[in-house]
């Protein structure tokens, strides 16, 4: 088995024209070329490394096995190019760990190291530094420009739900509005409130309810049709109206800029990377709601409290909400923006339990009126 | 040892669409983790397949290498692009309300401009390291070649140069190509040896002639058009002027490549001459696309008749039903097995159509400009010595986080 190769020494760029010969009996390789030093190189035969997806099938491009490396592979730099077509059979069939890619010892732990920095550096962001950051900004936001970023998400809503032009869903009758009035300014007239607050019906069959930033809250027209009784409604108004006082859409808005940027970078490069950040933002978003959620249930409480208006009207309205969501396929409760309707129910009737004299929110005719609003 | 040396180009489609179509799968699997390995299993491929002198090309580069730099430059970029995109944000420049007047919606073009500003000095600073980590991590007869570390520099030039472009409409188009060119050039070493851009700047501008003749064709047209009240002349006009236009800038491209070529020069003696031409490319390009086509459609057929099959039997299932077979020989499964054979048929076009743009497209072009490349003086070559080993810590991780550069 004797043949010639090309040999790279991998410090000058001279080519020698070397005679092969491989030796199975000894376990190696020889080179052979009288520009050699020594003449003579003996290359092991377990220590022979073939590069890996060459393209080309007539020649074997070989090298050894290296202890240390500068270089990204564990190998050496001098290189063999063997064309003999029997040759390359026989170091193939000789050579077990002709394909193996030596790793150097410590790489796991290396590995290991970066992805716990990278995926710490993600979460301080994620979870310290933006939420940190929103919640200073939306408190040095001036307020004009909270005002009008609140009417573009209702516009945005509103268009959502299928109106094609502004004000097309905005519902409008004169004792509906006035109904409407009266409602608000018996739960603000007790506790300030210090945005002008924008409330509007949208025409549409969806129970909910939502608040934009600079007082801008709209109650769809289902949830009014659910509501038994106007401290239903106006219960939802007050956990509203909190939402505006806290800033919290502001807040999140804020939060979820800075974090979708981050969450593309990370995902962003694979099939249906879209559809994963999307997901991932909408449980982040999910996740520190529910605080707020519950924040805001007791700011409400007490707001109907003071307003002398009874929280029983809150607790038959959650009673309401979970018979729907009985119907619906259960969510799971991190997925859920709310904190559990029957908890939410639970707790305000307890408070109901504890209030003194209270008096109806809205009369009878009112109340026909307010939910005739969008007829 | 022969005084010129040609370049030749190896590479099959067969051996390197299967190798793509593997490696996409994996990294389809793997949720995008094994994109690391599979870009560096097609780099092996192709540099293997380049050779000049019978002397193949190697890339040395490896997957957990990069996987590491990915990771290294997400803890920068996370900083950066959190706090910069959340600054936006707040000074209401935001992208995600809808404009109520003219002048809100011009200050929202204007705020995606700001934001891409923001990225911009960090894509081309990812396109600086991705180059000088891929000419790192090639070898020739053994011999690593190398690059400087210059990305600021040239993340300041490259804005520089690009801004007098966009001012000037383009006409210093050629000084910013060349300047740029040889700002990398400069930078780069094979071994111990240094290469040289030289030559002029003005030299690129006979490659905008059909540039320029396209521009002309488009203006032209259009004012004849209008005055003589012909909508087809002017739509005429700008559709072939659209299309001479794109010729005309791969034309550019491709002049560009063979001047600053002929005037590279390796270590004061080696020279380089190369022929690259328009046509080949533009013949690689609407054979490509031709065959992308091709495939699309014969995929989808194939799809239709799956499904035409399955939806076949459910309907024979169907109206066994209200038949005289009776009820018992209904069977759904049919119509499932149907759909989950589309849905593997679905994604095993796209992962093919992605490798079909590598094989006819991207690998028939590497070809072609391999092969039109000739070294000068090559004996020179053998007075070179190895160079130390660059580490590279963050290998590409900013381009493939940035996810700029493309397959290769």
């Amino acid at each position: 088995m004797e043949q010639t190769a090309r040999y790279f020494d991998g410090e000058t760029g001279l080519r020698l024209d070397v005679d092969l010969a491989l030796d199975p009996a000894a376990q190696v390789l020889t080179l052979r070329h009288p520009d050699l030093p020594q003449g003579v190189q003996h290359w092991p035969m377990d220590a022979l490394r073939a590069l890996a997806d060459q393209a080309r099938s007539d020649q074997l491009v070989l090298t050894l096995r290296a202890d240390h490396s500068y270089d990204s592979g564990l190998i050496e730099t001098a290189r063999l190019t063997v064309f003999d077509a029997q040759m390359i059979r026989d170091i193939t069939r000789l050579c077990p760990d002709l394909r193996r890619r030596d790793v150097a010892k410590g790489t796991a732990q290396k590995v290991l190291t970066r992805l716990g920095l990278a995926v710490g550096a993600l979460a301080v962001m994620i979870f310290v530094i933006l939420p940190a950051m929103a919640g200073t900004m939306a408190l040095i936001i001036p307020i004009e420009r909270e005002v009008a970023w609140g009417k573009s998400m209702v516009r945005q809503m509103e268009r959502f739900m299928g109106g094609d032009e502004a004000g097309t869903l905005i519902c409008s009758s004169p004792a509906g509005d006035a109904a409407l009035e009266k409602l608000t300014d018996r739960l603000t007239g007790t506790t300030g409130v210090a945005y002008d607050l924008n409330i509007s019906v949208m025409n549409h069959e969806m129970v909910n309810a939502f608040a934009a930033p600079g007082g801008q809250i709209v109650l769809v027209r289902g949830l009014i049709e659910a509501a038994v009784t106007p401290e239903a409604v106006g219960a939802v108004l007050a956990h509203e109206i909190a939402h505006v006082e806290n800033r919290d859409s502001t807040r999140g808005a804020l939060r979820a800029a800075g974090s979708a940027g981050l969450l593309g970078l990370v995902l962003g490069d694979f099939a249906g990377g879209t559809v994963a950040v999307a997901m991932a933002e909408w449980m982040l978003n999910s996740s520190y709601t529910r605080e707020a959620e519950a924040e805001a249930d007791l700011y409400a409480l007490t707001m109907l409290d003071n307003a002398g208006v009874t929280t029983r009207g809150f607790a038959d309205f959650f009673d309401s909400l979970s018979d729907i969501e009985s119907i619906m396929p259960d969510l799971p409760t991190y997925m859920s923006s709310h904190p559990e309707t029957a908890a939410r129910a639970d707790a305000a009737r307890d408070f109901a339990a504890t209030q003194g004299a209270t008096e109806p929110l809205l009369n009878d005719v009112e109340f026909k009126a307010l939910k005739a609003i969008c007829d | 040892m022969n005084a010129t040396i040609s370049g030749e180009y190896h590479g099959k489609a067969g051996p390197l669409f299967s190798l793509y179509f593997k490696t996409a799968f994996l990294t389809l699997i793997t949720l995008g983790i094994y994109r690391f390995w599979a870009k560096t299993r097609i780099r092996k491929y192709i540099w293997s397949a380049t050779s000049g002198d019978g002397d193949s090309f190697e890339y040395t580069g490896t997957g957990l290498e990069k996987l590491l730099g990915f990771l290294f430059a997400i803890v920068v970029l996370a900083i950066y692009l959190g706090i910069v995109q959340m600054a936006l944000f707040y000074f209401g420049l935001n992208l995600f309300t809808e404009p109520r007047n003219d002048i809100e919606a011009l200050a929202q073009v204007g705020a995606i401009y700001i934001t891409l500003l923001a990225v911009l000095p960090l894509l081309l600073f990812a396109a600086y390291r991705a180059r000088r980590y891929k000419t790192a991590r090639t070898r020739w007869r053994g011999l690593r070649f190398g690059m400087d570390n210059g990305a600021w520099g040239y993340v300041w030039r490259a804005l520089g140069h690009g801004l007098l472009t966009l001012i000037t409409l383009g006409i210093l188009l050629p000084r910013q190509t060349f300047w740029l060119e040889k700002y990398m050039t400069d930078r780069m070493w094979y071994g111990d040896a240094k290469f040289e851009q030289s030559g002029r700047w003005q030299s690129l501008y006979p490659g905008l002639k059909h540039v320029l003749f396209a521009v002309l064709l488009i203006g032209i047209g259009t004012a004849l058009g209008i005055s003589a009240e012909s909508p087809f002349l002017v739509i005429g006009s700008a559709f072939v002027g659209y299309i001479w236009l794109i010729v005309g800038g791969v034309y550019y491209r491709i002049y560009a490549f063979n001047v600053m070529t002929r005037a590279k020069v390796l270590d004061g003696a080696v020279t380089f001459d190369s022929g690259a031409r328009t046509g080949r490319v533009v013949w690689i390009v609407l054979t490509g696309i031709a065959a992308i086509i091709g495939a699309t459609i014969v995929g989808v057929l194939v799809m239709g008749l799956v499904l035409m099959a399955s939806l076949g039997l459910s309907f024979g299932s169907v109206a066994s039903v209200f038949g005289d077979a009776g009820p018992g020989d209904f069977d759904p499964s049919g119509g499932i097995l149907g759909g989950i054979l589309v849905a593997v048929l679905y994604v095993a076009l796209i992962l093919a159509l992605g490798g079909l743009s590598l094989v006819m497209i991207t690998q028939r072009i590497i070809g072609h400009v391999v092969s039109s490349v000739v070294v000068g003086n090559a004996p020179h070559l053998e007075q070179v010595r190895q160079r130390a080993a660059d580490p590279g810590a963050d290998a590409e991780g900013f381009a493939d986080a940035l996810d700029i550069g493309g397959a290769i």
